[in-house]
């Protein structure tokens, strides 16, 4: 017998049911095509986030010097790039001639087209481009509402004026609050000359920005032009390195949609193996016949393995593309309420992966069930697999298994680069998988033990369904399990995530800080901030001391000392303290024990130290410190380390002393609000200003403006990946359940023939599906709080709070949607008379 | 540093703001607690000697110096004093980051000394925050009024500062005109510019431009021992 037999054995085998084969089929694409429109939307959202970070920067490259680049550097700093943009920027005092007002202003001098991502956001659009062409500036908005200045008004600059060409409101590659201390001035680099102010002595930052055309490798470049450049006292920042300092969040994301990706793999799995497991059972009675006919064990299982590849094949190959249409027709569908414009590629990457996978994972998962094949004897036909066929022994069984979990594991590792990450997560789904089998398997026994015969016969029935021969409890509780895990997991990770960005996002962050507040002027200040109706989020007074002595010794008998544990460094350096009788929101103990007032006079104060700094510092709870507060000697004791959260906008102190030491000190305070719009930044700033003429304020609305987009950005790609991934999954879940169609149809015509009522099978299906459906999904969901709690801890580093509302949701939505498809499944039965199925489907 | 921001670039622009975060000194080189040695004035080192404060800002604290206790100009006027044997100590009382609201604020604390000699260093943070040049001469003024009024004899001298010419010909040449203005109406020593010889020099300042190097410092204590050997040996 030839190959070319084998195909059309293989061939015929599935003519018998067309339409039977078509729902293991769909099964395939439905995981399949979750697969890959979850990566290629990955892909899409994940190039849409490295875009928008680069307008942190707003090129590739930028480096900078607080002084002219040297002649020899010149050629370096020419090569860079494919475009590039110089620019000069300094403080300068403006003046606005109409109102006669002058203000301190940070001027940029710049020539190029910069910024290459994102852009100068004026009103109106053009003048971003046109200001460059003629003696014409762009003024930051609070500014111009300042000094009541439009748009052809004049300002001058150093010696010329230059008319205001538009209204500056965001621009990509702020430089951080240096910038933000004074509002932002564009010129056009030519006219630097001619202002008269770049002079000796002069303080003038020299910034240039490359663009390269063509993808080039950041990390090689910078770590070759690197060294050169930092001699020279040449600071340079690429996009991967602002993003690296800009937060945990692109970090997070990245782990959020490869966590993503493995459980549309997953999903993939799942909808595939069910199918395949199915199928081949159902199969088992035809495979006796042709055994009993002369078939080998191996010729028959070569035929069905030939039939699963093709419709493995098939199935993945629709699903790629149903997957790849998806993808691009959703944010079609979705435009009006996405917040940002999603472009999509096809990703040929991602159609690949599903179609490679949907094969491999097709023949994995029906490996365990045509290894039977090899053992079913012809008797089969007689004895109809009454009897399981009994394959635990079969050795290549667990060969199968074992190439399983290598597969899952290194896929894994294709995700997430880390080897012990993809054991982990490989670990982790062994144990889910384990989990759902144990708990199938105490259900069967449970119930075989708890059925009565005294019991309704309808109850009885239904019981006896989940551990009858030909039950379908452990594949069905196995795959609605994971389902639900998949889908409970992604939610809580992601609500946890977002709740992190939500803290960080700027609605609850002050955007602007006043400091140099004096003591006098600390109530009053805090007054006017209210008047105005602003939050007073912070307001901390700021000492500056400085370490006379660490446990007894002095900077001199230290450095004398081989034994002295504390750095000798710290002895140098001045620090700036504040006092108060609690923690604030961001602080946690770690070490030690807080301690907010201070004891009687001569006592050891008690000192707080943020734990990085103690521990950069080589100083231990209980060490005496003995601060200088200029001039007096205040001797404290280290009673504890705190941890403090950096990522919001906030003062945070390497040290806190308690109330009641320092109240006299020489201090000034700082000041934390946050002010909601531009026009009443301008008065607010204008009021202070006018009372407290010392008084500083730095108004970070615009830095925030760029980072808070991001951030929603993010925010909304994680919704985005969960909801959707939660809906394949749903699918999926039904596909699967669906799968088990067929398995109760013989059964329910035959108790139709018997004379059952309509209303008593729907309760036989109802029963049974119920608990099947409600047991699974109870398990899912607490796989789903031990795995995103392990999430939350090892691999994002965040709190976790279980959220109860949507874990009830879940397992009341899955229960019922479990029993709702197994019902649909025996729908067309109940409607016809029995004869008619009988003849048609059996 | 206490300001801190999820951007490291942040922080870091954050310190130059505030000029904080950086060395310090210890005040003066053999002194290392004014305020004890204020609360003793009756030992005998303090007792013979008399005292030179300089009130001053990070120049004074001797800011980003690898070790402003020797380093920073007072510890080296000591040195010039020490050498020619003059009945003089030095007392550093700068303060980084300080602009001259601060130092008014301050100066009661610092008073608690005995002084001798009176050596005004601020201004120059107000002017790179470009504060009105009117505000900065009234916050001046009433540490002088203080000084004169704790310490009625004390010598006094101020010390003339300049802001770089980026911030524009009107504010420059307003802000310098503050330091003569001062020293005329109060009858004071007047250097004319501290960082005559060093501002603008690249070699003779660290990476931020503002502040001296050691070698700067040098050339600013020679600056100011021009007009202060006047003072002290008249």
């Amino acid at each position: 017998m030839s190959p070319g037999w084998l195909f059309k054995m293989a061939l015929r085998d599935s003519r018998k049911n067309r339409s039977r084969l078509l729902l293991f089929i769909s099964s395939v694409i439905f995981g399949i095509a979750a697969l890959v429109a979850i990566y290629s939307f990955g892909y899409d959202l994940q190039k849409n986030i490295n875009d928008q970070a680069a307008e942190l920067i707003g090129a590739d490259l930028a480096i900078s010097s607080g002084n002219p680049i040297d002649k020899k550097l010149q050629p370096l700093i020419d090569s860079l790039g494919d475009r590039k943009s110089m620019q000069q920027s300094f403080a300068s005092m403006a003046l606005f001639p109409k109102s006669n007002g002058t203000r301190l202003v940070n001027v940029r001098a710049l020539q190029g087209a910069f910024p290459y991502y994102g852009s100068l956001e004026t009103t109106p659009v053009q003048a971003a481009s046109t200001f460059r062409t003629g003696q014409q500036a762009l003024v930051d908005a609070t500014l111009m509402l300042q000094f009541n200045a439009v748009v052809g008004d004049s300002i001058k600059i150093g010696d010329i004026s230059f008319k205001i060409a538009g209204v500056l409101n965001k621009a990509p590659g702020q430089t951080g609050i240096s910038s933000s201390v004074a509002p932002v001035v564009y010129i056009p680099l030519q006219y630097m000359p001619q202002t008269g102010l770049a002079k000796t002595g002069s303080r003038i930052e020299y910034s240039y920005f490359y663009k390269y055309d063509k993808p080039v490798d950041m990390t090689a470049l910078v770590k070759s032009i690197g060294p050169r450049l930092e001699k020279d006292d040449i600071r340079y920042e690429t996009v991967a390195m602002r993003k690296e300092n800009t937060g945990r969040f692109f970090g997070d994301l990245t782990r959020f949609l490869s966590l993503v990706g493995f459980i549309a793999l997953l999903l993939g799995c799942v909808g595939v193996a069910s199918a395949m497991q199915v199928y081949i059972k159902e199969k088992i009675s035809s495979i006796a016949i042709m055994r009993c006919l002369g078939v080998t064990g191996t010729k028959a299982f070569l035929i069905y393995l030939i039939q699963i590849i093709c419709i493995g094949f098939v199935g993945s190959v629709i699903g790629a593309f149903a997957g790849s249409f998806i993808q691009t027709v959703l944010p079609l569908v979705m435009k009006d309420f996405l917040p940002f414009e999603i472009k999509t590629t096809i990703s040929w990457l991602a159609i690949g992966q599903g179609i490679a996978l949907g094969i491999i994972i097709s023949i994995l998962f029906a490996l365990l069930p045509l290894l039977s094949i090899r053992k079913i004897s012809p008797l089969f036909t007689l004895r109809m697999s009454y009897e399981q066929v009994n394959t635990a022994k079969d050795p290549l069984r667990w060969l199968v298994y074992l190439l399983i979990i290598a597969f899952i594991a290194g896929f894994t590792f294709l995700q997430l680069q880390s080897i012990a990450g993809s054991l982990f997560f490989t670990l982790g789904l062994l144990a889910a998988f384990f989990v759902l089998t144990v708990v199938a398997w105490l259900l069967m026994w449970f119930v075989r033990l708890l059925v009565r015969n005294s019991w309704s016969y309808i109850a009885r029935q239904g019981f006896a369904n989940l551990y009858r021969p030909n039950n379908q409890t452990i594949i069905l509780i196995v795959s609605i399990g994971l389902s639900t895990a998949f889908i409970c997991t992604l939610f809580f990770v992601q609500d946890i995530l977002t709740k992190q960005l939500i803290i960080s996002g700027s609605a609850n962050q002050s955007n602007m800080i006043l400091f140099d507040i004096q003591t006098s002027q600390e109530k009053a200040l805090a007054g006017v901030t209210r008047q105005y109706g602003l939050p007073v989020i912070q307001q901390v007074p700021i000492i500056t001391v400085h370490i006379d002595e660490i446990n007894g010794k002095t900077k001199a008998e230290a450095e004398k000392d081989t034994t002295f544990r504390p750095r000798r460094w710290i002895y140098n350096s001045e620090l700036r303290v504040t006092y108060r009788d609690s923690l604030t929101s961001s602080e946690k103990i770690t070490r030690g024990k807080w301690i907010g007032r201070a004891g009687p006079p001569g006592a050891l104060v008690p000192v707080s130290l943020d734990e990085r700094f103690a521990q950069g510092n080589n100083i231990q709870i209980g060490d005496t410190i003995v601060f200088n507060v200029q001039g007096t000697d205040v001797a404290t004791r280290v009673a504890s380390f705190r941890s403090v959260e950096w990522n919001r906008v906030q003062t945070n102190f390497r040290c806190v002393f308690p109330a009641g030491v320092l109240e006299d000190a020489p201090q000034f305070h700082v000041l934390l609000t946050r002010v909601p719009s531009k026009e009443l930044s301008v008065k607010y700033q204008q009021a202070v200003v006018r009372q407290f003429p010392n008084v500083s304020i730095i108004d970070l609305a615009l830095v925030l403006a760029i980072l808070d987009e991001l951030l929603s950005k993010i925010g909304y790609v994680i919704h985005f990946m969960a909801a959707f991934s939660i809906i394949t999954g749903l699918v999926v879940l039904i596909a699967s359940v669906r799968i088990s169609k067929y398995q109760r149809i013989q059964e329910s015509v035959l108790l139709r023939t018997l004379g059952a009522t309509r209303r008593q099978i729907l309760a036989i299906t109802s029963l049974e599906y119920f608990f099947l459906g409600s047991l699974s999904a109870l398990t899912g969901i607490v796989i789903a709080v031990i795995g995103s709690w392990l999430l939350a801890k090892y691999s994002f580093h965040l709190p976790y709070v279980v959220n109860a509302i949507p874990a009830v949701i879940t397992f009341v939505a899955i229960a019922v949607l479990t029993v709702v498809i197994g019902l649909l499944n025996s729908n067309g039965i109940l409607n016809k008379p029995p004869l008619e199925v009988l003849r048609k489907d059996v | 540093m206490f300001l801190t921001y999820i951007k490291q670039s942040f922080v870091i622009a954050t310190v130059v703001v505030f000029s904080a975060c950086g060395n310090s000194n210890k005040p003066a080189a053999d002194e290392k607690n004014p305020a004890a040695a204020a609360a003793a004035p009756d030992s005998s080192v303090s007792a013979q000697k008399q005292t030179i404060l300089f009130f001053g800002n990070s120049l004074t604290a001797g800011y980003g110096l690898d070790d402003p206790s020797t380093q920073a100009f007072p510890a080296l006027i000591q040195d010039k004093i020490d050498s020619l044997k003059l009945p003089y100590k030095t007392v550093n009382a700068g303060l980084s980051g300080e602009t001259s609201a601060d130092g008014k604020n301050r100066i009661g604390w610092i008073l608690k000394q005995k002084v001798d000699v009176f050596v005004l260093e601020l201004g120059a943070n107000d002017g790179l925050r470009g504060i009105p040049v009117k505000e900065t001469i009234k916050n001046l003024q009433a540490i002088i009024d203080t000084v004169k009024l704790r310490s009625p004899a004390a010598k006094l001298v101020i010390l003339g500062m300049q802001v770089p010419p980026n911030m524009g010909k009107d504010y420059t040449t307003q802000f310098k005109a503050i330091f003569p203005q001062l020293a005329a109406k109060n009858n004071m020593a007047l250097v004319p510019f501290l960082l005559d010889g060093v501002g603008g020099i690249p070699a003779l300042n660290q990476r931020d431009g503002i502040h001296p190097t050691a070698e700067g410092d040098k050339i600013v204590a020679a600056n100011i021992w021009k007009v202060l050997q006047r003072v002290l040996q008249p």
